[in-house]
């Protein structure tokens, strides 16, 4: 299945660890509003990388920054 | 009441081939180990979201470099070649074919010597190299079979068959040989040498 690209919302977070990685999967897996999502730990942005047709940019920042991390949209 | 109302993305094949070369170029001059997906997006003038968009991440992006520069040299490779070709016929074909493609994409090649040493490299070799390996194979095969090459082990094979085009291209490529001398790759040079080693692999 191919993505649509208007459905893919990238943030810049300090999601650095896998452990950290692991504490943000058991909540990002619960949210049956998102498709796929993945964080590119070896890159210095640390992008949290989310497809959804249903959520908003700003949704997922509170999520995030609920759990203790930086999440800022980048454009 | 605006607020659902965003910036529709395209997709522009222009900037995904930009990113490509770009990609290829920072991999050649830094290495594997300094190469960003923020470095990379500075360079093509592009966001680091666009970049992934395009791409899930940074291995993501390698790993299609890798599989896409693979399968543009092994159809390159492939050119007017068939494994029921005669042993010597095939063998000048390919010498042909491999040194074109090297001379040709210089940067595709060393990058994706780069990609192959890396932990993607058996992915890249997989998903591009499946139907060369088994023409090669079969080329191989149909020679030893028909006598017209000795049955030695693939690696024996290889060395001997590619070796030698290998090391006069790694010349080229650093424009000078052994002690320094200045070297360019030829025509003469690379059918003196093919001469050899067919000589050495007839039985």
């Amino acid at each position: 299945m191919t993505t649509d690209i208007n459905h893919i919302l990238i943030f810049k977070t300090n999601i650095r660890t896998d452990c950290d990685k692991l504490r943000i999967q058991q909540i990002l897996d619960t949210i049956d509003s998102i498709q796929q999502w993945n964080i590119d730990l070896h890159d210095v942005d640390r992008v949290l990388r989310i497809v959804s047709d249903a959520l908003t940019p700003e949704q997922i920042i509170s999520v995030v920054k609920c759990h203790g991390f930086e999440c800022t949209e980048l454009e | 009441m605006f607020s659902n109302l965003k910036w529709v993305r395209t997709r522009n094949a222009d900037k995904e081939q930009l990113v490509k070369q770009k990609a290829i170029e920072m991999l050649v001059e830094d290495g594997f180990q300094d190469f960003s997906m923020n470095r990379l997006a500075k360079a093509c003038g592009i966001s680091v979201a666009t970049l992934y968009i395009y791409y899930k991440d940074k291995d993501d992006l390698i790993k299609k470099i890798g599989v896409t520069i693979g399968k543009n040299f092994f159809s390159e490779m492939m050119k007017d070649f068939s494994p029921a070709m005669p042993f010597a016929e095939g063998l000048k074909k390919q010498w042909e074919n491999r040194s074109r493609a090297a001379l040709k994409y210089p940067k595709e090649a060393a990058c994706f010597e780069i990609i192959r040493h890396s932990a993607h490299g058996d992915h890249i070799l997989k998903e591009s190299l499946k139907d060369f390996k088994s023409s090669m194979g079969n080329f191989f095969h149909n020679a030893v079979s028909k006598n017209e090459l000795v049955p030695v082990s693939t690696e024996v094979f290889w060395s001997v068959a590619y070796g030698p085009l290998y090391t006069l291209l790694r010349f080229h490529s650093e424009g000078k040989s052994i002690g320094g001398m200045p070297f360019k790759f030829s025509k003469k040079t690379m059918e003196e040498s093919l001469r050899l080693v067919i000589k050495a692999l007839t039985p």
